[in-house]
């Protein structure tokens, strides 16, 4: 799949087909060979990647190359005449503004702007402003002197914003018959689940895992709230996202859980054990799944046991996760929280909600919320980010 | 010393100039050539399939039949074998990194398959359709868990998770006697990421008509990829050739052999294609969290005065799963056990250290090596004492250090502290930083932000030589440093080295050099650097030791090359070659002169003229340099820092910084201050900010910049560096070693002025990065004291 | 890392968009300034990516006597630099002046930060607390929902398949209200570890505190008087409105609460 790129590359015409996923640094590096702007991190963080995109500092590791149709494109390579930034250079060189030279592209970027965008610039400006660009060898002292020193007479700035171009190359404004298009490798659909008879984990290894428990009051006695949770089928419905792949058999499930939040999703295929202890009205959930694209593994353990409370129950849902791989590689502790502390409400609700003969999901007020199987993972890795603070 | 730089006027390029760097007009132009922008027809892009799991047995890896020509896993990789990197020390226990995997991973980012296509993108789509079943065995995540006996082991014919344990004592026992306190603390330092900007990457081509491997990789060390490379894919060492381009930082992440390497390069021979691996932000994370991490279990005993009279200490540093080549996995914590003391003197001391096994990627020496943590843990333990006995921080300093007058120094574990004045820079910290102000500032102090100082002074040992490594038995001592000095027909100087400059600036300082013992104009001196095939063998850059060793070996061979200038000179000028001399590119005798252009031309196109005698080995000379002994030259600082606290976040502020500190001779004065300051900010991360945290399960909790936190321009105060030049009397014009000096002081010191700032409520933090949490934790703890 | 591929639409006017959203499903993205790293990173893998970054009608900025109507695909930088107006005389070019750095405002816009609904963004706390209001086109019209209402958890909205945000209103405060927005922040640019926005205008009736950055949808105070007013303290509002919440979480957005207070009457930041 291909798409026409064509903008200006520091004045020049560039033309060429790309495949819609090609970032504008790769093109610029790897179509228009102009290596001068680097790619330091790929995630929109660390700023090597800032070129001019219509006169607009741009990371170009997280602009499209289709995006940037009919925009004016400035690099590091494209200012040889401009008296703004050979004053910025000389001054780098003399305040040894630079070291290994890598970040250097995305710093001239940034101070060009600052320049000229905040003349009154103080040195608490300059920092703040450069705080989007990483340097890793100057301690960014020199920078700082360096884009400091051409405040105090800097030449006038050649390079101005310009409107945004309205339209575009007319081949990547025509949206492609359905049939050109072809969905990314995605989660399948519950439909197309293999069952996956993966190992369980051990019932006991949960010992150090993060523990979250809630209790939720139902409407249904305790008699008629056991008759829905010992069936395997009506429990397993009760966690939104999850599906089984064929019938339980000697309380082993195979199946799958699609789990999402915003843009990402997962799914994570595998097998799961439910046990009963009828005479305690209570039992445990068991199960671990792999999510194939990212390869990330999940397992966990949910138990459960209904306490009589007047004519209605309660039910004492307690959870236990872990969770490996790529998407557990994350540290926002407090995105987490949240999403942590819905899910157990969820389950318990959908119980509650069977119970009383509303469709699970239907009765939500919330649309967007049924995907609880990302808020698990989350939640795992939430308390593990917790407890490494705590026990260090 | 050998250099005269003292009776001279100082040139304006020459040694002691701030002289404008001759490698930043092509960076500034976008005009540096680094490892990824290097592009060739036919290349393939390469991107791995790495280990999910931190701690697993392999069951099957799967590759779709379709994809069976772009996919390569270990069995395919016939006769290469894995990395190795043993240390002679008795009880070493000797581990072989795969280079991929096929039975165990034993970190996350673990190297399984390899896949080739024309685009990185494509690459990584074939990655993702390999199939992969794993049994998942528990982690060994925490390196004080990693000693439990019950826990698993990584290397399963080893009998614990450690590659070595050392211990060192000297006269411990009868030192503690009088002490009037004993305080005992833990310390620890976080897992971090060295993360320079440009991560690591590599080209690889076969030349099938001179059977020439080419490895373009970004590296500091050259030559030893070289040796490693052919010994993994048993070539002979002519048939390797490296090249390491312009580097996007190092800090010693860079000074490896990698496994990474390896594989491509056989791919380039075995496909002769060309073969690009280019590390991606969260490889480097995930699988490059490889640095920093301490633990220290330590007693100091001391005198009523302050006096220190022994340290006793229990140190693990978390070495990963691997032992790297050439820096073998104990040298980090062997170093802890010998370097613990600082600029210190004490009675009696002990200190063991252990090198633990644990499932995350192997230990690399990171900016400041061991030093970063040992100086974290004497000087919080020094506070500790100082308060402990009510007696200022400055005051038990300056009781205990080294002082001028002792100079030269043995310590206690044998180190010989070459010249320098501890106290004096100590002194002129404390001046700068306005220490009786600060104090009285806080005497006023009553609301939610608080006010601290710290604190920390520590010794560096560079470029130490044969002397000092060989008993280490790794696979990699350094011994003479080379250089060539090459005169070119027009009159130019070329330098050759085997160190490697990555934003040291060595292309202009070693160019300094030369110009200092020859006089040529320094816009016609080229430093070549970086390619096997150009440069005398070296060890490369690391360990602080490119100024003085590079240094001196530049300074060596240019004297060798100016006699035989002089030589031909004298002849032309029809005078004594000693009494020519060599000044702004010409040789004069009295007041006659020829320019060195001549003599090279002479030399090279009119041997006609040339005198009978004359050194048939020409105008080109490559000559050895050792320091006069090699234990090292130690440059020495103190830091000074002045923090905010608030009390209700747990945020710190950085509000005044000041670093004394000593270089000995300066070849660059604006080149020194750039190294201590960009070390000094890598020491502010490790302070603050840096921490790759891992789960339970040994999985690296950070796989992004916006996880990861470096420090930022916002970050950090204005520092001020006040410099002392006590010259070596070891090296060739006196300079010291100074690249990671910057790195080692500032997490001490932040420590230091935090505690100090929360004395009064009776907090401590003993861990970085000081996080707002860690600083809450802390505060609630002193509290919950309060109340018990 | 490198994105998995996907088919790219870019529309010039919003009914092309909303054509193209009627026959598939599509990731809408404007500057793919959030969505671009979870790309990146294989972590978000749309199959179609509409681009609305040029679409006309989210590109405008109306100002009325009553409120300013923002294109959803205007940029932080066009707020930040005054370029369109602010409704409330700088608060808002103030907001958008600390959100992540400015390569990003270049191109971030405030429609897309709103769907991306990050917990810890700036304007998904801000825009609550001005009480704006969202325009949604879909297949059945527009609706209008409260800024309150619009994010409903971590990365949740209430839009539905083939929904779009066409724009957002933000009225004119009156003459004496007062503004204070405080997030926690170690490091510039980087996501806020609490926040509150506090809007006290009682001549309208729509004085607000909102608690920002709990890794949930924004939290709307109650009794706002009282709290701005020092009746009742950030950590009572807190503790009531989320009893569940660990003891270290209230502290810090207490904190913002009272910071957000200090800075609304005049004190410095």
């Amino acid at each position: 799949m291909q798409t026409d790129v064509e903008f200006l590359l520091n004045g020049k015409k560039v033309t060429g087909a790309a495949e819609p996923r090609t970032h504008l640094a790769d093109f610029i590096r790897e179509d228009a060979l102009a290596s001068g702007t680097h790619i330091g991190c790929e995630q929109g963080v660390c700023g090597a990647c800032t070129v001019f995109v219509d006169g607009r500092p741009t990371r170009s590791c997280i602009t499209l190359a289709a995006a940037c149709n009919g925009a004016d494109i400035r690099t590091v390579e494209g200012f040889d005449t401009d008296p703004l930034m050979e004053a910025i250079r000389d001054s780098f060189k003399r305040h040894h503004g630079l070291q290994c030279g890598f970040c250097t592209p995305g710093m001239l970027t940034t101070a060009y702007d600052i320049i000229r965008r905040i003349p009154d610039a103080d040195r608490e400006t300059i920092r703040k402003e450069l705080s989007g660009n990483l340097c890793r060898c100057t301690g960014y002292a020199g920078i700082v002197d360096a884009i400091e020193d051409v405040l105090k007479e800097a030449p006038a700035a050649a390079l101005q914003p310009t409107e945004r171009p309205r339209s575009a190359i007319s081949a990547t404004s025509a949206a492609p018959k359905a049939a050109e298009i072809s969905d990314s490798k995605q989660a399948p659909s519950p439909e197309t689940v293999i069952v996956a008879d993966m190992a369980l984990p051990a019932a006991d290894s949960f010992e150090t895992a993060t523990v979250l428990r809630k209790t939720m009051h139902l409407s249904a006695g305790p008699e008629e709230a056991w008759r829905l949770i010992s069936s395997p089928e009506a429990i397993v419905s009760c966690i939104p996202g999850a599906t089984l792949s064929g019938p339980v058999t000697n309380g082993i499930a195979n199946g799958a859980c699609n789990v999402s939040a915003g843009p990402i999703k997962a799914q994570f295929r595998g097998t799961a054990s439910i046990t009963y202890l009828p005479e305690t009205k209570s039992g445990q959930l068991l199960g671990r799944g792999k999510d194939g694209l990212s390869r990330s593994g999940l397992e966990g353990r949910l138990d459960f046991q209904l306490v009589p409370n007047d004519n209605a129950s309660d039910i004492n849902l307690e959870m236990r996760y872990r969770l490996n791989g790529p998407l557990s590689q994350f540290g926002r502790p407090a995105l987490v929280e949240e999403i942590a502390n819905g899910l157990l409400a969820d389950i318990a609700q959908a119980i509650d909600a069977t119970l009383s003969g509303n469709d699970a999901t239907a009765g939500r007020t919330q649309p967007q919320r049924s995907l609880s199987g990302f808020r698990l993972l989350f939640n795992a890795f939430k308390g593990l980010i917790r407890r490494t603070l705590s026990t260090r | 010393m050998a250099g005269d730089t003292g009776t001279k006027e100082r040139s304006n390029s020459g040694v002691g100039a701030r002289q404008i760097r001759r490698e930043d007009d092509r960076l500034l132009r976008g005009k540096g050539r680094f490892v990824a922008d290097i592009k060739m027809s036919g290349m393939q892009e390469l991107a791995f399939l790495r280990s999910p799991l931190a701690h697993a047995r392999i069951k099957s890896i799967t590759v779709p039949d379709a994809l069976r020509d772009t996919v390569y896993l270990a069995a395919d990789l016939t006769g290469v074998i894995g990395i190795r990197a043993d240390s002679g020390l008795p009880g070493f226990r000797s581990s072989v990194q795969p280079i991929l995997a096929d039975t165990k991973v034993r970190h996350v980012g673990e190297l399984i398959a390899a896949c080739l296509s024309d685009t990185r993108a494509g690459a990584e789509d074939i990655a993702e359709e390999i199939q992969t079943e794993f049994d998942e065995l528990p982690a060994v995540w925490d390196m004080t868990a990693a000693q439990s006996p019950d826990a698993p082991l990584i290397h399963e014919n080893w009998d614990k998770n450690a590659f070595l344990e050392t211990q060192t004592e000297v006269d411990f026992d009868g030192a503690t006697a009088d002490a009037a306190v004993v305080v005992n603390k833990t310390f620890r330092t976080a897992r971090q990421c060295m993360a320079p900007i440009e991560g690591r990457g590599l080209v690889a081509v076969w030349d099938r008509t001179l059977e020439v491997l080419t490895l373009h990789s970004a590296t500091q060390m050259p030559h030893i990829v070289r040796t490693g490379l052919a010994e993994c894919l048993g070539l002979d060492h002519g048939q390797v050739r490296v090249i390491s381009p312009d580097v996007g930082g190092g800090f010693g992440y860079k000074g490896i052999l990698l496994a990474e390497e390896v594989c491509a390069c056989y791919l380039a021979i075995k496909l002769d294609r060309p073969i690009r691996w280019i590390e991606d932000r969260r490889e480097h994370l995930t699988a490059g969290a490889n640095c920093r991490e301490h633990f220290y279990d330590i007693t100091g005993y001391a005198a009523a005065d302050g006096t220190l009279l022994a340290v006793d200490c229990n140190a693990l540093v978390d070495s990963g799963a691997y032992s790297s080549y050439p820096f073998s996995a104990c040298l980090e914590a062997a170093q802890v056990t010998s370097i613990l003391p600082g600029p210190y003197k004490m009675r009696g001391y002990r200190c063991s250290a252990t090198s633990v096994t644990t499932n995350k990627p192997p230990i690399l020496p990171f900016r400041g090596v061991a030093r970063t943590g040992v100086c974290f843990a004497i000087e919080l333990l020094l506070d500790a004492i100082a308060r402990e006995l009510s007696i200022a921080p400055e005051e038990i300093r300056a009781r205990n250090l080294v002082t001028p007058q002792e100079m030269p120094f043995t310590n206690i574990t044998n180190k010989y502290f070459d010249s320098g004045d501890y106290p004096e820079a100590l002194r002129r910290a404390i001046e700068a930083i306005d220490l009786p102000s600060i104090r009285s500032e806080q005497k006023s102090q009553t609301g939610r932000e608080r006010i601290g100082v710290g604190l920390s002074i520590f010794c560096e040992q560079g470029a130490h030589g044969t002397s000092v490594y060989h008993g280490w038995g790794i696979p990699m001592v350094p011994g003479f440093e080379q250089a060539t000095a090459r005169l070119t027909p027009d009159g130019g100087l070329e330098l050759r080295v085997g160190v490697h400059s990555h934003g040291q600036g060595l292309e202009t300082t070693l160019a300094q050099i030369a110009h200092e013992r020859l006089g040529i104009t320094i816009e016609k001196i080229k430093v070549v650097h970086g390619d096997t095939a150009y440069t005398p063998y070296s060890t490369g850059t690391w360990g602080s030791r490119c100024i003085v060793m590079a240094g001196g070996a530049v300074a060596t061979a240019c004297d060798a090359l100016g006699q035989r200038i002089r030589n031909i000179a004298g002849h032309l000028l029809q005078s004594e070659n000693d009494d020519v001399a060599l000044e702004d590119g010409v040789a004069r005798a009295g007041t006659a002169s020829v320019s060195i252009e001549e003599v090279a031309k002479t030399w090279y196109l009119k041997p006609q003229l040339l005198p009978d005698g004359v050194d048939p080995r020409g105008l080109e000379a490559t000559e050895g340099y050792k320091t006069v002994q090699d234990t090292g030259t130690f440059s020495y600082a103190c830091h000074a820092v002045k923090v905010s606290v608030d009390l209700d976040l747990g945020h710190v502020k950085l509000l005044d910084y000041v670093i004394a500190e000593d270089a000995g001779t300066m070849i660059n004065p604006m080149i020194v201050d750039g190294q201590v300051l960009g070390g000094a900010v890598q020491g502010i991360g490790t302070a603050l900010f840096e921490e790759m945290p891992f789960s339970e399960t040994g999985q690296p909790m950070a796989s992004t910049l916006a996880d990861y936190h470096l420090p930022v321009a916002a970050d950090i105060p204005d520092i001020r560096i006040i410099h002392m030049e006590t010259p070596s009397p070891l090296s060739y014009f006196g300079q010291k070693g100074i690249g990671e000096s910057g790195a080692i002081g500032p997490p001490a010191a932040i420590a230091n002025a935090v505690n100090d700032a929360l004395s009064s409520l009776g907090a401590e933090v003993a861990q970085v990065p000081m996080t707002p949490e860690r600083i809450l934790a802390a505060l609630d703890q002193a509290e919950k004291g309060d109340k018990a | 890392m490198k994105p998995v591929d996907f088919s790219y639409l870019n529309a010039m006017n919003l009914e092309q968009a909303e054509n193209a959203l009627a026959g598939q499903s599509c990731s809408i993205v404007s500057g793919n300034q959030s969505l671009g790293p979870m790309m990146n990173l294989r972590l978000a893998r749309p199959g179609v990516l509409l681009d609305v970054s040029r679409v006309e009608e989210l590109r405008r900025a109306e100002e009325t006597d009553t409120e300013v109507r923002f294109g959803a695909a205007v940029t932080h930088a066009e707020i930040e630099d005054g370029t369109v107006p602010d409704p409330t005389g700088g608060w808002m070019r103030a907001a958008a002046s600390n959100i992540a750095h400015r390569a990003v405002r270049n191109r971030g816009t405030i429609g897309g930060s709103l769907c991306h609904a990050d917990p810890a963004a700036d304007w998904v706390t801000v825009l609550p607390a001005l009480s704006a209001q969202i325009s949604i086109a879909g297949p059945d019209g527009v609706r209008k929902v409260d800024a309150i209402d619009f994010v409903v958890g971590p990365y949740a909205t209430v839009l539905a398949p083939g929904e779009i945000v066409v724009s957002v209103a933000v009225p004119k405060p009156s003459a004496a209200a007062r503004w204070g927005y405080w997030k926690f922040v170690r490091q510039v640019g980087e996501f806020s570890k609490a926040s509150a926005a506090i809007l006290d205008d009682p001549d309208t009736g729509r004085s607000r505190v909102i608690v920002g950055a709990l890794g949930r949808q924004p939290l709307l105070i109650d009794k706002p008087d009282d709290v701005i007013a020092g009746r009742i303290d950030g950590k009572a509002a807190l503790s009531h409105a989320l009893p569940d919440m660990p003891a270290c979480a209230v502290r810090m957005h207490a904190v913002a609460i009272d910071r957000a207070i200090e800075q609304m009457a005049g004190s410095p930041e």
